[in-house]
């Protein structure tokens, strides 16, 4: 791991206002990243996805995002103004998104969307676009990409729809890429594959990697790291290769209650969740497991 | 043939439609299930898992094939009285309920239509037996959490007194803590009523913990069906199993590079 984290939150809150007051659905989150695969992992609701687009300045109005600190590589994310913003998103930090039928233009073929991801950051000629687009659709291991430069979004099938997202948000080279439940519409053997992709990306080019999703099993054999979130809060960070080890009530209630295949059809445990996890999350990025 | 057998299916194919659009979604797939069992269906999309249940439940009546429930030779299209005895319990409760109608007169149709006495009892009573208070029957699916609305699909297949449920999918599209309390609940209804369940998934470690049986498909057709004894052991035969069962125990960079890509006829 990297000395100089690229990635610093710190105290982040996300809050709607409603009819009711104030929802809040991210209280006070702080973490930060080096060049590591960091997993999120959480329930519906529990503020992960809204983790990960405010890092963007996604969270569109009327959200409020606040943070005593949210810092990528030096730029305060905060004070950038939408111009440099504009700069930051996808050509240093990008973003792929769970369902590709709907973050795909359905009019455009996927191979020019891939290359106009391209030319919005680089000045290059439309050929040399082209190319670079070819070039990343074999690296996310599509066998034909001549093909599938020229099919239309409904034409490709969940999984290679997946790895088009993918080649399309790495080819302007990011620093962090935030995946944000990349693969939970996939089959088992495709979203391997398609982790192991990414997997080699961020070897290989030393990339950072927040990986988002509900799939703990899946989160403490991919990842570095691993942060646990409940109600906007985060309840614990650890190292994945000791989540089985897990010390916080909500960690242990969520490994309890996944079924196996070697379990005997009794009654599973049920998570009991405890009104004190609402009020105390770990303060502060004073991480545990490092 | 029929000793104790709930479900017999034989030589079961779908095929949609014609000339280059052909589409043979089911081949030639038999398997039996005994009464009080729970048999899974196991693949990956587009194995043609779920096209079997729509077969068997009657929503797909362009079938060939022998399908016996119950003892009772099934034709494409069924009678009033078939519907009594075997109910689906869909992958999608923020789909399959609709969305103006309350929860009271969700379970009030199915009563109605088959002409069941004593409804406000009946409602009441099935309603306890998910999970849900009375306090849950006047409202609306948007008022209701995602397992909450389950419960309220697996109450509205329970309340015909079936001795059948179909289950596709009936919790992926919940969180793992929801997840467990209606598998839960769908062991104990079994229990307390002597059910029979086909279970759809793709979730080989759901699989293992409620079926007894299980098959395997790939492309349509049964790769293999196996003892859920046999899938704890680790031991499937077709490579095909054995590759779905290395992919649920999670990430490992060193198995994906040795994934095939089992074809047509694998």
């Amino acid at each position: 791991m990297s000395d100089t984290p690229l990635l610093n939150v710190e105290d982040l809150k996300v809050q709607f206002p409603t009819r009711k007051g104030l929802v809040e659905a991210v209280r006070g989150v702080s973490f930060s990243l080096g060049r590591e695969k960091l997993g999120i992992v959480g329930e519906s609701g529990s503020g992960k996805s809204m983790t990960g687009r405010s890092i963007l300045r996604l969270v569109s109005r009327p959200g409020i995002v606040t943070a005593r600190r949210l810092e990528f590589d030096g730029i305060d994310l905060q004070r950038a103004s939408e111009a440099q913003m504009r700069r930051i998103r996808g050509q240093r930090i990008s973003m792929v998104m769970q369902d590709p039928k709907f973050s795909l233009n359905p009019v455009m073929r996927v191979g020019d969307q891939i290359a106009e991801a391209y030319r919005t950051h680089q000045k290059v000629p439309p050929a040399e676009a082209k190319r670079r687009a070819l070039d990343m659709l074999s690296a996310v291991r599509i066998r034909d990409p001549e093909r599938v430069y020229r099919a239309y979004p409904h034409e490709v099938s969940g999984g290679m729809g997946q790895r088009i997202m993918i080649a399309m948000m790495l080819i302007p080279d990011p620093d962090l890429l935030i995946a944000d439940e990349p693969t939970s519409a996939l089959d088992v053997t495709v979203q391997l594959q398609v982790l192991a992709i990414l997997d080699d990306l961020v070897t290989q080019r030393g990339m950072g990697l927040i990986f988002i999703s509900h799939d703990l099993n899946l989160v403490a054999s991919f990842c570095d790291r691993v942060i646990i979130m409940y109600a906007g809060r985060i309840m614990e960070i650890c190292d994945a290769k000791n989540l089985a080890a897990a010390q916080h009530p909500y960690t242990r209630g969520l490994l309890n209650c996944l079924p196996s295949i070697d379990g005997d059809g009794g009654a599973l445990p049920v998570l009991k969740r405890d009104p004190a996890w609402l009020e105390h999350g770990l303060e502060h990025g004073l991480e545990g497991g490092r | 043939m029929s000793d104790g057998a709930m479900i017999e299916v034989e030589n079961l194919n779908v095929v949609f439609s014609k000339g280059a659009d052909r589409v043979h979604a089911v081949r030639d797939v038999s398997f039996r299930v005994p009464e009080g069992a729970t048999f899974g269906l196991v693949g990956e999309s587009g194995s043609g898992k779920s096209t079997v249940l729509r077969a068997l439940s009657g929503l797909n009546p362009d079938w060939t094939g022998q399908v016996t429930i119950a003892g009772r030779p099934q034709k494409p299209k069924r009678d009033k009285a078939f519907y009594k005895l075997v109910q689906m319990v869909f992958q999608d409760p923020y789909g399959s309920l609709h969305p103006r109608h309350t929860v009271d007169r969700i379970l009030m149709e199915p009563l109605s239509i088959h002409g069941f006495d004593n409804p406000d009892r009946r409602i009441e009573q099935v309603l306890g037996e998910v999970g849900l208070g009375p306090a849950f029957r006047f409202r609306f699916p948007h008022q209701l959490s995602g397992g909450q609305r389950q419960r309220v699909a697996v109450a509205r297949a329970l309340i015909l007194e079936p001795r059948i449920l179909l289950l596709d999918e009936p919790t992926s599209a919940l969180d793992v803590s929801v997840q467990a309390e209606v598998l839960n609940l769908l062991q104990r209804l079994k229990k307390e009523r002597g059910l029979t369940y086909i279970l759809v998934s793709h979730d080989l470690s759901v699989v293992g913990h409620m079926c007894d049986e299980l098959a395997v498909m790939n492309h349509g057709a049964v790769v293999e069906e196996l003892s859920v004894e046999r899938l704890k052991r680790h031991a499937p035969q077709h490579p095909y199993t054995r590759q779905l069962m290395v992919a649920s125990l999670g990430y490992d960079r060193e198995a994906i590079d040795k994934f095939e890509d089992f074809g047509i006829g694998g």
